[in-house]
């Protein structure tokens, strides 16, 4: 067994908590830009969504494989006022659902602490063997 | 006899060395988790022990001692900056628990060696 294999179990739940806390990243932008009309282009924010990937075969750790946009439909606002509505007084909004953008980041959150909370128990597991050195 | 028990306690102190010069490495990345542009270091210690070990010959620890680098990883955020605070947690958790191997095989040696010195006939 290598050095680096003992504390395997320590590099596959800091590969969680640093992949889930990247979600999270995603899950802010999301939210921030709920209501942003123009990203750039002069097109609506489409909301991004995280796709993981393991690192490697069998028991590995994971990692965020890419950011990818949602081409799922916008949200057409009635908003005959607004400057940027067209003919008929719609404005082009994000994709962004709030409600499940909040899901996400509960989904987020909780990854992000089962990955903590499994490094805490295999630290612990390791005192436990080190205890019988006395 | 005592040259290879001399040895296991050298070897000992080398790696509690390092780990503490590790453990020093990793508060330096945590305090400049937002500083722009700073780049992580990291002990090479292990490795070079490992390679020393493999290599014939007496193994010369004074020769080894830990070094500090920094790992070519890529920057994480637009600042430049590549540390990531669950990767130094998780560093933090590997070292203190290596240290607290040395220290508990490096008791365990010296118990023996009171035990030796305590039974007299």
């Amino acid at each position: 067994m290598s050095v680096e294999k003992v504390f395997g179990p320590v590099d596959i739940s800091v590969s969680g908590m640093r992949a889930h806390a990247r979600n999270m990243e995603v899950i802010s932008s999301n939210i921030a830009n709920a209501r942003t009309a123009d990203a750039g282009q002069g097109q609506p924010y489409r909301r991004l969504e995280t796709i993981f990937r393991t690192q490697g075969e069998g028991a590995s750790g994971v990692t965020v494989d890419e950011v990818v946009q949602d081409n799922s439909p916008l949200q057409r606002l009635y908003d005959p006022g607004n400057p940027k509505a067209d003919a008929s007084g719609y404005v082009s909004m994000p994709n962004v659902h709030l409600p499940v953008e909040m899901m996400n980041l509960n989904i987020a959150s909780r990854a992000y602490q089962a990955n903590a909370a499994i490094l805490r128990r295999y630290q612990r597991m390791v005192e436990t063997t080190l205890e019988l050195l006395r | 006899m005592p040259e290879s028990s001399g040895s296991i306690i050298n070897m000992l102190e080398a790696g509690i060395r390092a780990e503490e010069l590790r453990q020093r490495t990793i508060a330096g990345n945590m305090a400049n988790v937002e500083t722009p542009g700073y780049r992580r270091a990291d002990v090479r210690f292990e490795q070079s022990l490992a390679k020393a070990l493999k290599s014939p010959g007496r193994l010369d620890l004074d020769a080894l001692e830990p070094e500090v680098y920094q790992p070519d990883d890529p920057p994480l955020r637009a600042n430049g900056n590549n540390v990531s605070m669950e990767a130094e947690i998780g560093d933090l958790v590997k070292n203190s628990l290596r240290y607290s191997t040395y220290v508990r095989v490096l008791r365990k040696k010296f118990s023996q060696i009171e035990a030796a010195i305590s039974e007299r006939t």
